[in-house]
């Protein structure tokens, strides 16, 4: 094990390097560059001259380069260019946004996933299994820019219950906050409950046509007990990795989420710097995502490698 | 090895007691009412993409003063967008513009990521590279690096098409490797190299027919992912080149009017909502079928 | 769920027992009790946003405006024109500021003299002003602002104005000389433009780590996509003003939410709500729609004369001829601003009826002019930005433009990029933008606004007559006949030129609460809150 680990150590550094590189070398074949942006629309030539030499863009692109990593390694990531503010503190924000997003995603996954898997293993109305079916598959397959426009146009424009769009951050204005994060949390976590839901339905389902479970009922034992204390105590160990993954799609989907409800998180952050051509903000930005999918990767792959033998090279 | 498994639990036909012929798996599901319905509605949208000339009354792009008219309008059934543009027009001429994006895109990543599978497949060191690539490529959101390419390419039909492509390469690539190492692994492979058949004929011969169930269910979703990224991509000011309509910058252009004319925006919602309801029932019916 | 309206007798309405139920959802789920609504006008500080119509006019103090705005604050754009800039007048004041007519009225600048050749100006400062750190301001911080404004560093549009003080003299702390290096006449909107930053902490400023200023509020907190939270400074300058406590500009990218949040009291003002929202506006009872004369910058065809068959004046007048105007205010800007030909709002003092519609929606004469230059059809690409509203006017443009025979291929481009082609006179033969500088002085908008440069411009375009009646435009008189005679020169060559092809002034309109009194702008879309307060 330890021995695999070593192997795929160097390799997950190696992608980070080329990653660095590839998003260094990309941002600066875009055409476009912060200077341009900063100097703005009826700007002079000399204007944007002068600013993009104070910014250090007519340096050589290796010392531009050895610049930033060397930045990250001190941990200094240093000023943004277009933007304003602290590189640190901008992502900073932008990560406790996406963190508050992806969380409230998550409890609507448990929540709609355990709905969604109860009915459908247990209920005997066959109507009602069937709209959670229709349900499960819909939320699985219509993309979240749909999802996410039928809310806006339910809640925020028919009932006008809810804000079509934007944030409270829940710890300055709880109330108010959890208001503004329903809609996005709900169309962030449609998708993934349905993953939970039909999964659950099935390990319910299967535990229920148990031998034991079989001879229960037929001893008598009511079957919501039999339900809550055996059927689902069973079938959770699973859910637990399950959910795991799924935190991880949830953050993933939220930069599309971000956009369609306004929400100030990594992805709109990602979204603004680049197309502001705020290249620390870019940079570091997009580096930390690699990163911490790498490290997902490392994980998943070493989880794998210990369950499935064959999976190693050997 | 589905052939077989199909084979053991052909059931016995109800009428005549004996055994059905045993049916291939993807007719099998397609003849279920899940894939009944999955398919028919991928037709519906597909037929009104092909018809769309027929259908539509009016030119996608002509213009006329009469903006934001409601559905019912004489001349317009669908009403009419900002600009004054016939909303079925647009709406017919974007599934068409979507369903020639997305039958290209999808097979492109599809071979591609196979045939890096392959070479993977062929030595470790080719595999520890394309393993990397593949990472790199998970690595980035898929609408960052939509938003960078576009940068670079600039606008149109062809960077959408590689973007989508892009982001479906890793995924048949994984798929079809994972494919390989376990087939690679079983007894009949094993048996079938020490009675001395190649490497190549192995292959191509037992391992890949075994493997390329996954990636046909897979080719199905992959269609579904397309419309989603075409339509992110729309959203995001980076789809196709205007006035050109796609299903995701029709709905795109709604947002703004969502309040005043949510006719606007209603028809790529269902189109797109049935387009991908239907890609998704099929795929769920293959699966089932062959995961029996 | 608690509302702090009264609430009527009757049974509650579907939408009040969903407002409940979907409140009620939310206690069981996260146990937060007493809980306002985010889209109900109970959140507003200031109480009933529907009694304002009653209108008790007596200033009020005391209460917290919110400002929907749809972009950030930029710091390294402070001292540039930038997409925000309603903060610059509620942190900072300028030295002058300009009244309906384009007349200078006192600011930090009590009174001014111009010597007689024209050379020079002597400024009087107002006393007992002090920044919010608590120096007292002076005339060496003057002196600053006008060195900050001629680096290059500062992009400042203004910059070609700032560059003519060639030199200061300090007449005690209070009493400023300005030597000109030859005369001008928009050195007013120079200080309208200006904002009297604290020489000590500038660079600290373009990061947006303290912002020090002499206006009527003090920054307390900048968070970077959130927007701004500003209180009371209580040292004003001016007795008993602000009548607010405090100000906070809210970013709502999205029109819908920007919308939403207006319609719900949870902001107050906003002057970003989209043209073609304007409707439901009108339609909510406790807002109020008010329009500026000074018009929000002007939509433009650029026209790069450098590209066959481009660089023949007749063409270039045949797109003039071909755009339906009127229709492109209607459908993209909502009707909201001005059909124009010239650049002119109906604020300044160079417009006319005769420029604005000089040409017209007129395909019939667009096709002769065209055939009488020898052409029949012609294809080019035309650059916008692929923002929803720009790609809008370059589909109308595009549209228009082939029923004359010419064929446009669009090129939606982000705006960087955009920037970049502009600033580097690397545009395709067509693009579509807008321009600002319009609605001070004219003399400004040749020498300041880039795409109207006479010396170096997008579209290319030299000439020696447009440079001489641009300089002699600048350095005249800013009154009378002869400024008037130069006026109509530039608008003429502009017209018979058409290097840049206007097509609209986009309306510059006020969303306010009806509660909301006292709210003015000045030229550049600074927010002035001096006499701003909420009624009770």
């Amino acid at each position: 094990m330890r021995g695999y680990l070593l192997r795929r150590l160097p390799s997950a550094l190696f992608v980070l390097l080329l990653a660095s590189l590839l998003v260094f070398a990309v941002l600066r074949l875009v055409p476009g560059d912060p200077a341009a942006v900063l100097a703005g629309p009826d700007a002079s030539a000399e204007a944007e001259a002068a600013i993009r030499a104070s910014l250090g863009l007519d340096d050589p692109l290796p010392a531009q380069y050895a610049r930033w990593i060397g930045g990250l390694l001190t941990g200094d990531l240093g000023p943004s260019y277009a933007i304003g503010g602290r590189t640190a503190d901008l992502i900073g924000d932008g990560i406790g946004a996406t963190v508050e997003l992806t969380l409230g995603a998550l409890l609507f996954v448990i929540v709609l996933g355990a709905a969604f898997g109860m009915v459908g293993a247990t209920s005997r109305n066959r109507w009602l299994r069937g709209t959670v079916r229709i349900l499960t598959t819909g939320a699985l397959a219509v993309p979240p820019f749909v999802t996410g426009v039928l809310l806006v146009l339910l809640f925020a424009v028919l009932l006008g219950v809810l804000p079509p769009g934007g944030r409270v951050p829940l710890l300055t204005a709880p109330d108010l906050g959890v208001q503004y994060l329903l809609l996005p949390a709900l169309c962030l976590a449609l998708p993934s409950a349905a993953v939970l839901g039909r999964y659950l339905e099935d390990s319910i389902g299967r535990a229920l046509s148990e031998d034991y479970v079989r001879t229960a009922t037929a001893a008598g034992i009511a079957p919501r007990r039999l339900l809550w204390r055996h059927a689902l105590p069973n079938a959770l160990p699973p859910v637990v990795t399950l959910l795991g993954m799924q935190t991880g799609h949830l953050l993933g989907g939220a930069v599309l989420v971000e956009a369609i409800f306004a929400w100030p998180g990594l992805g709109q952050l990602a979204e603004q710097a680049l197309v502001r051509r705020d290249y620390p903000v870019v940079q570091d930005l997009l580096l930390l995502l690699v990163t911490v999918f790498v490290l997902v990767q490392l994980v998943t792959d070493l989880v794998h490698a210990w369950l499935d033998p064959r999976i190693r090279w050997e | 090895m589905t052939t077989l498994a199909a084979a053991q639990k052909a059931p016995l036909d109800s009428r005549t007691g004996k055994p059905r012929r045993p049916r291939h798996p993807y007719r099998a599901a397609l003849a279920t009412a899940r894939g009944r319905t999955g398919l028919g509605l991928v037709l519906l949208v597909v037929l009104a993409g092909l018809l769309a000339p027929l259908l539509a009354g009016h030119g996608p792009t002509d213009q006329s003063a009469l903006a934001l008219a409601g559905p019912g309008t004489p001349g317009h059934p669908l009403g009419t967008d900002d600009l004054g543009r016939d909303l079925l027009a647009r709406l017919l001429h974007g599934i068409r513009a979507d369903l020639g994006i997305i039958a290209v895109a999808v097979p492109l990543g599809a071979v591609l990521g196979c045939l890096l599978a392959l070479a993977a497949a062929c030595h470790p060191l080719a595999d520890t590279v394309v393993q990397r690539a593949f990472d790199l490529v998970l690595a980035f959101p898929g609408l960052i690096l939509a938003l960078a390419v576009t940068a670079i390419l600039g606008p149109g039909r062809v960077p959408v098409i590689l973007v989508i492509a892009l982001a479906e390469i890793p995924v048949f690539g994984r798929l079809l490797r994972t494919g390989i190492l376990v087939q690679r692994g079983r007894e009949y492979v094993t048996a079938a190299r020490v009675g001395g058949t190649s490497g190549g004929r192995i292959l191509t011969r037992h391992i890949l027919p075994n493997a390329a169930d996954p990636l046909v269910v897979q080719f199905a979703v992959s269609l579904t992912v397309a419309v989603f990224i075409e339509g992110a991509m729309s959203f995001l000011g980076v789809g196709v080149r205007p006035p050109e309509p796609t299903l995701g910058a029709v709905l795109s252009q709604s947002m703004p009017y969502l309040a005043q004319a949510p006719h606007f925006a209603a028809g790529p919602l269902v189109t797109v909502t049935a387009l991908v309801l239907g890609l998704s029932l099929t795929a769920e019916a293959l699966s089932r079928e062959i995961r029996r | 769920m608690t509302e702090t309206r009264p609430s009527t007798p009757t049974a509650p309405t579907r939408r009040a027992t969903l407002r409940a139920a979907g409140g009620g959802a939310l206690l069981l789920g996260l146990g937060v009790t007493g809980c306002r609504s985010a889209v109900s006008e109970a959140g507003s500080p200031a109480g009933e946003a529907g009694e304002a119509g009653k209108a008790s006019t007596e200033p009020r103090r005391g209460g917290t405006l919110s400002v929907a705005v749809n972009a950030d604050f930029t710091p390294s754009l402070l001292f540039a024109q930038s997409a925000q800039s309603l903060q610059q007048r509620l942190i900072y004041n300028t030295l002058t500021r300009y009244d309906d007519r384009l007349k200078p009225q006192p600011e930090l600048a009590t009174s001014w003299e111009y010597a007689k050749d024209g050379r020079s100006l002597t400024l009087a400062l107002r006393t007992g002003v002090t920044f919010h750190d608590g120096r007292p301001f002076t005339a060496d911080d003057v002196i600053f602002a006008v060195e900050n404004l001629q680096s290059p560093l500062r992009a400042a549009q203004l910059r070609a104005t700032a560059a003519v003080v060639t030199g200061f003299e300090k007449r005690g702390d209070h009493e400023l000389v300005l030597k000109l290096a030859h005369p001008v006449n928009n050195l007013f909107d120079l200080f309208e433009f200006m904002i009297i930053a604290d020489r000590n902490s500038v660079e600290d400023a373009v990061t947006g780590k303290r912002l020090n200023g002499t206006g009527p509020f003090r920054l307390t907190r900048w968070s970077p996509g959130s927007g701004l939270s500003l209180r009371r400074n209580e040292t004003y300058w001016r007795p008993g003003r602000p009548y607010l406590d405090g100000v906070e500009l809210r970013v709502v990218p999205q029109a819908d939410a920007l919308l939403s949040s207006l319609r719900t009291g949870q902001s107050q003002l906003s002057f970003s709500v989209p043209g073609k929202n304007l409707s439901v506006v009108a339609a909510t009872p406790e807002l109020a729609i008010s329009q500026y004369s000074t018009g929000g910058g002007a939509v433009y065809l650029g026209v790069n004369t450098t590209v066959a068959p481009l660089d023949d004046k007749t063409v270039r007048q045949a797109l003039a001829w071909a755009i339906d105007r009127e229709r492109i205010l209607k459908q993209v800007l909502g009707g909201y601003g001005l059909a124009s030909a010239a650049p002119w709002p109906k604020s300044s003092p160079a417009f006319t009826e005769a420029g604005r519609t000089h040409y017209t929606h007129n395909p019939g004469k667009a096709r002769e002019l065209l055939r009488s230059a020898g052409h029949t059809r012609l294809d080019l690409p035309l650059l916008h930005v692929n923002l929803p509203g720009e790609t809008a006017v370059a589909e109308a443009v595009q549209y228009d433009l082939r029923q004359i025979g010419v064929h446009v291929t669009l090129q939606p481009t982000d705006s960087a990029a955009a920037q970049k082609n502009l600033i580097s006179q690397n545009m395709p033969g067509l693009w579509t933008m807008g321009h600002g500088f319009a609605q001070v002085q004219p003399s400004t908008l040749a020498v300041s606004a880039y795409p109207f440069n006479e010396a170096k411009n997008t579209s290319r375009f030299r000439s020696a007559a447009y440079t001489k009646v641009v300089r002699e435009a600048w350095t005249g008189p800013a009154e009378g006949a002869r400024a008037n005679a130069l006026r109509e020169k530039i608008t003429d060559t502009l017209l018979d030129e058409a290097f840049i092809i206007d097509l609209a002034i986009r309306g510059s309109v006020q969303v306010s609460a009806r509660k909301l009194h006292g709210v003015t702008l000045n030229k550049f879309t600074y927010l002035n809150l001096d006499d701003a307060y909420l009624a009770g």
